[in-house]
This record gives C-alpha cells, structure tokens and sequence, in this order.
C-alpha cells in the first residue's frame, strides 16, 4: 500500500530539511507554484476527498476556497498540532519525523488561500517536536520556500510564527485556539461566523490539523483520484491510526482510511495483550463511545462509525481486554472532560462533575437504576453546550452504559462485572 | 480546568530573587510589540523563577500593556504553568485512560512512596514534584511521564524508583 504521511519516518535524520529533500521534499511546492492556481489547488483537494484529520473531517479544499473568496486580508493559515484527545499521539509522530512534510502541506495551502501569515501552533508538552518544528521553519526560511518571493515568484509571500501552548485540551478546539494565539485565556467563541470569514485576529483562516496538511504533497504530486482510491469504499485516502491500552504493540499504523478495526487490532497490533480475550474498544479518543466485538468489523471511517452512535475521532483506538471494568473506562473519561472543561459555559461545567458523581456513585456500589436514566437526561442538557467538548462529553459515558450496561447493573446490584463473552 | 480546593499554589518573591525581575524584563523585550505574546511571556518568567511569581504578573502586564487581571487570568487557565516554586524535575503522571490501564496509579504511588510526598508537593531538596496530568500525547509509551519535557516510559514502579536515582545523579540543573 502507498504510504502517504508516514512514508519518510523510516529515514535517517527524516526531520532534517537534508533528508526531506533527498526524499524528493518541497518538489510539489515547486511544481503548485510553476503550473498550478490557487483555484487549481482548491480544487483538486476537493476532489481528492480530503477532509479534516483533527476530527470533524470537513472537506480541505471547500474550507481552502472559503478563505480565498473571503475579501479581507492579511489571511491566516493556523496549523491545529494542539493533540491533546486522550489515547491520540499521531500528531506528535509527524512533527517529531516529519516536520517539513507538514510545512510544504502549509505553504501549498497559504498559496491556494492567498494567505500571507501562518502559524503553527503545538501543545506545550510535545518538547522534541516544538524543537524539530522549529529547525524545520528556520531551514525553510534558508533554503527560500518560506519569506517573501517564495522559490522565486514574485507575489507569493508567507510567513509563519511558531507558538506553544501551554497544557489545555480546549485549546485544540478551533476558536480556542485563536484566543489562545492572540495571547488569552483559552475559552471557544461563537460560531457562526466560522473561522474562513473570522478567525485569528478576527481575519479569514484556514486551520488544519497536522495530519490533513502531511497529505497535500503527495496529493498534489499523484492526483485526486490516486489519493481517493487510497480509502476502502467511499472513504478517501489513509488514515493514521495509532493503538494503546490493553493492546499487544501500541503503535501508529497508516492504513486505508475504513480499516476494520479488527485489522487494526488483531494484524497490526498483536491482538489482546497477553492474548486474553476483547472486552470492546474506543474507536477515535475519549470523546468516541466504546464499541464491543460484535462491531470489530465496522469500518473505521466517520460514516459507519455515525451509523453505531459513536464517532470515528482522532483515530485513537484503545483497546479493552476481557477483564477490564466499563464502569471505571466511563468514569475515566468523566474525570478527563470535569478536568479539561474551561468552565465557560453551565451546561459543561455543572454537566462534568455530574458525569464524575453518578460514574463514582455506580463504582462504589452506591448507584440505583434511576441513576441509568440520570445519565441519559443529563447527557441531553449537555447537547447544549456552547462547544463540542461538552456535546460530546457525556457520549461516552451513555455509550458505555447502553452498550456494557450489565457492567453497570452488576455494580448496582453488588455482583461482580461479568467477564466478556468473547 | 477543574477548579482545585485547598491553599492557592501563590507565593511570591524572596529578596534574594528580586534581581531576576531585571531579567525578565530583559526577556520581555522582543515580545513587546508582538502582539498575543502572553503564554511566551509566562514562560519567561517560568525559565527564569521556576514559577511565575505575582512580582512577574505584574511586570508583564506592564510590559505587554495589557491589565493584570487578564495576565493573571491567562495563568491560571493553562496547566503547565506553575504558581508556586516548582521543583528541578517536575514528574508529570499521565492519568488518562490508557496509562490509567497499563499501571500508571502503580507508578504514581511509587514516587509518592520514594519521596514521601504527596502529588504537588516538592521534595525537601527541591529535586522533585509529581504532577498527576491528563493524557501527554504519548499513549505508545503506557503508562507514560514527563520530567519536565523528557519523555518516559513505559513505565513500571521499579522503573520509576530507578529513574529517581538517575536524576539524582544529573542533580539540580
Ligand atoms: C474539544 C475539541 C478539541 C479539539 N482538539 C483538536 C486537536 O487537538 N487537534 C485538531 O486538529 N483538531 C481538534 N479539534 C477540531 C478543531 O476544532 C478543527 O475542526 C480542526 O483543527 C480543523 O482542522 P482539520 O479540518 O484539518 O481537521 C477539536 C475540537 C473540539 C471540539
Ligand atoms: S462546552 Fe465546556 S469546554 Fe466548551 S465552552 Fe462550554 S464549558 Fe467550555
Ligand atoms: S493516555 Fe497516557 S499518554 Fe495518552
């Protein structure tokens, strides 16, 4: 299979502009600015099938049009390396390995934008990639595909500013992260109007996840087709899927984009540690419901992991083994989103720590039935939260207790958690 | 951010200190007339205090021209900012789903044990505090830490008594 975003990782010194460019590096660049408009650009992304990695998987190339069509200027790109969904690390992959691949992915879509500033924005604790980040703008800049002029054209300028964060998982959410980059406190905004029309500095930007600019090379080179017929089905191009928990190998693997998870599990991780038996699995971070074995062949791609009442996330599968308690999994996503909300707004704020309470109340065999559908009317208040952190906040929690439900009835009725039928 | 009980992690400024204060001013300067330079300015004054001391708040605020509530705001929204002196090496326990699975709270207690301190609390000799933080990014490493930004793991209580002995040998930096 053709490897899109992860095929330089193998390389020596893969960070390195030296390395980047023996590998045939910034020669899309090269070729968008000598043949191709920015409308060119746009939209052969969009017939690609691009869409955001970071999580809401809307199409690249119609957000990059946006931009462009939006009349005030300076327009901004803003790449989202704020990576902070719990079992998620693929971000921090490419900015330690391949930094320059996500740079060349920026400035092609600075070009297609006709944006002119740029910044890149990474968690405070990803230390190695603010490093290799940083070296991989300043080569950039050296080497001229970076300033004004750019490769010698005249007219394309761009120019980026490194930021870090601070540690805030809101931060990765879009508006946030603009608050955050103007120097603030870390609180979403409205939307509409979206960040294409108002975005950082209330100016017109586009901002990517890390993952979905590491595709633009590539994409530009092979064409849309070959990038579409990269995904299983309707599903276009790869995917970074990376493993954890009760799990053979963790690990990154970019596959095709719809991957069963069974494959991602059993071929590409090992199987179960320990070879024990599958209790289920989170399909895309803290924020996805848990599945159980019977949807081990569901694909891996936002559709079908819409039509199971989950969401296909950030690609972070944790695995579950057969002895593991769904009531203390909920109960840690619980604690994660009381921790991680920003407090701004009530339905989130009192929401969470509810969450938390009836989650401790059910562990510690203090729990009633009626706590059951507590949890289903308090997750419908929180569907009116101001963001997405607190809409999906209480998914998992009421995905577990709908689909492990005699884990919970057994906390309840003080028996032990049975184990998986698998 | 979940709003913690207990004593607010202030302090402020020894007058063996004070002199730094010109150093932060120092630092300040190229990011003056940048504009939303605040969390760089935080952690400025964070290289050079191992905190951000009310002194520096205030220093900032003057500097960036911006009101100090906001700056104080601005610290206290995001986690790696520390307002209390903090130790040589922070250890910060991921306590997320995976890590949480695959040992971390074994790991935890294993430094709390070694140190006799409880998570946020330095050691006497200032070499160490334990963190317990939300998931790091580094889940292929369950259970994974950081000592400041040095990655870790996996992790097991043996590892984690050893790795306190290998710090001790690099020493204070
Ligand atoms: C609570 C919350 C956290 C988010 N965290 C991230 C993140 O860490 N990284 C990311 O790329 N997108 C994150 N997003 C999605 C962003 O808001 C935005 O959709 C994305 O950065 C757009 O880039 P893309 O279209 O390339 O995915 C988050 C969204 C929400 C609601
Ligand atoms: S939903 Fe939660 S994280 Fe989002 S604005 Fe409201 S309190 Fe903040
Ligand atoms: S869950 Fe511990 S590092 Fe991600």
């Amino acid at each position: 299979m053709s490897l899109v975003v992860t095929k330089n990782f193998g390389n020596p010194q893969s960070w390195t502009l030296d390395s980047y460019r023996a590998a045939g590096g910034y020669t899309a660049l090269a070729r968008v600015l000598r043949e191709m408009t920015p409308e060119d650009v746009s939209d052969l992304i969009k017939a690609s099938g691009l869409s955001g990695r970071g999580g809401a998987f809307f199409p690249t190339g119609l957000k990059w049009e946006f931009v462009r069509k939006d009349p005030k200027t300076p327009r901004y790109v803003v790449v989202n390396g704020d990576e902070s969904e719990p079992g998620t690390y693929v971000n921090r992959y490419s900015l330690e390995l391949d930094p320059h691949l996500m740079l060349e992915g920026m400035i092609i879509a600075a070009y297609a934008c006709h944006a002119t500033l740029g910044y890149v924005y990474i968690r405070g604790e990803y230390g190695l990639a603010h490093e290799r980040t940083q070296a991989a703008i300043r080569d950039a800049y050296a080497a001229g595909f970076l300033g004004s002029g750019i490769l010698g054209t005249s007219g394309f300028d761009f120019d980026i500013t490194f930021r870090r964060g601070a540690g805030a998982y809101i931060v990765g959410e879009e508006t946030a992260l603009f608050n955050s980059l103007e120097g603030k406190r870390g609180n979403p905004r409205y939307k509409p109007p979206f960040p294409t029309n108002v975005g950082v500095w209330g100016l017109p930007t586009a901002i990517n996840n890390v993952e979905t600019l590491s595709a633009v090379p590539d994409i530009m080179r092979n064409g849309a087709e070959w990038f579409q017929d990269l995904g299983r089905g309707e599903a276009a191009g790869t995917k970074m899927y990376c493993l954890s928990g009760h799990v053979a190998e963790p690990g990154v693997h970019e596959l095709p984009m719809g991957v069963t998870a069974r494959e991602l599990i059993y071929d590409y991780g090992g199987g179960v540690a320990g070879g024990r038996g599958l209790k289920g699995f989170k399909p895309g971070g803290a924020s996805s419901a848990p599945l159980t074995p019977n949807e081990l062949d569901a694909a891996l791609e936002p559709k079908s992991m819409g039509a199971l009442g989950t969401i296909m996330g950030t690609g972070g599968v944790v695995v579950f083994d057969e002895t593991t308690d769904m009531v203390d999994v909920a109960y840690r996503d619980a604690l994660f989103f009381e921790e991680e909300s920003c407090g701004f707004c009530i339905p989130c704020r009192e929401g969470a720590p509810n969450l938390v309470q009836i989650c401790e109340r059910i562990l510690h065999g203090q729990g009633t039935m009626d706590d059951l559908e507590l949890l289903e009317e308090l997750g419908a208040s929180m569907m009116a939260s101001f963001c997405g952190l607190g809409q999906f906040a209480h998914q998992p929690v009421r995905g577990a207790a709908r689909r492990f439900r005699e884990d919970f009835v057994a906390h309840i009725e003080g028996r032990p958690i049975p184990a998986a039928a698998s | 951010m979940a709003i913690h009980s207990g004593a607010p992690r202030r302090a402020t400024l020894d007058d063996a200190e004070r002199p730094k204060l010109d150093q932060l001013r120092q630092a300040l300067a190229p990011l003056r007339d940048e504009p939303g330079t605040t969390l760089e300015a935080l952690y400025a004054a964070q290289d050079i205090f191992s905190y951000v001391p009310p002194e520096a708040v205030t220093l900032i605020a003057k500097e960036l021209r911006l009101p100090e509530s906001e700056v104080f705001g601005v610290l206290t929204f995001y986690s790696m900012f520390h307002r209390k002196p903090a130790a040589a090496y922070v250890l910060r326990v991921c306590r997320d789903l995976s890590c949480h699975l695959t040992g971390a709270p074994q790991v935890l207690h294993a430094f709390n044990q070694a140190l006799g301190a409880r998570v946020g609390e330095v050691t006497e000799d200032g070499l160490f505090e334990t963190e317990s933080v939300s998931c790091l990014g580094l889940c292929d490493l369950q259970p994974a830490l950081m000592v400041n930004l040095e990655q870790h793991g996996p992790m097991t209580a043996d590892k984690a008594r050893a790795l306190l002995d290998d710090l001790r040998a690099r020493g204070a930096r």
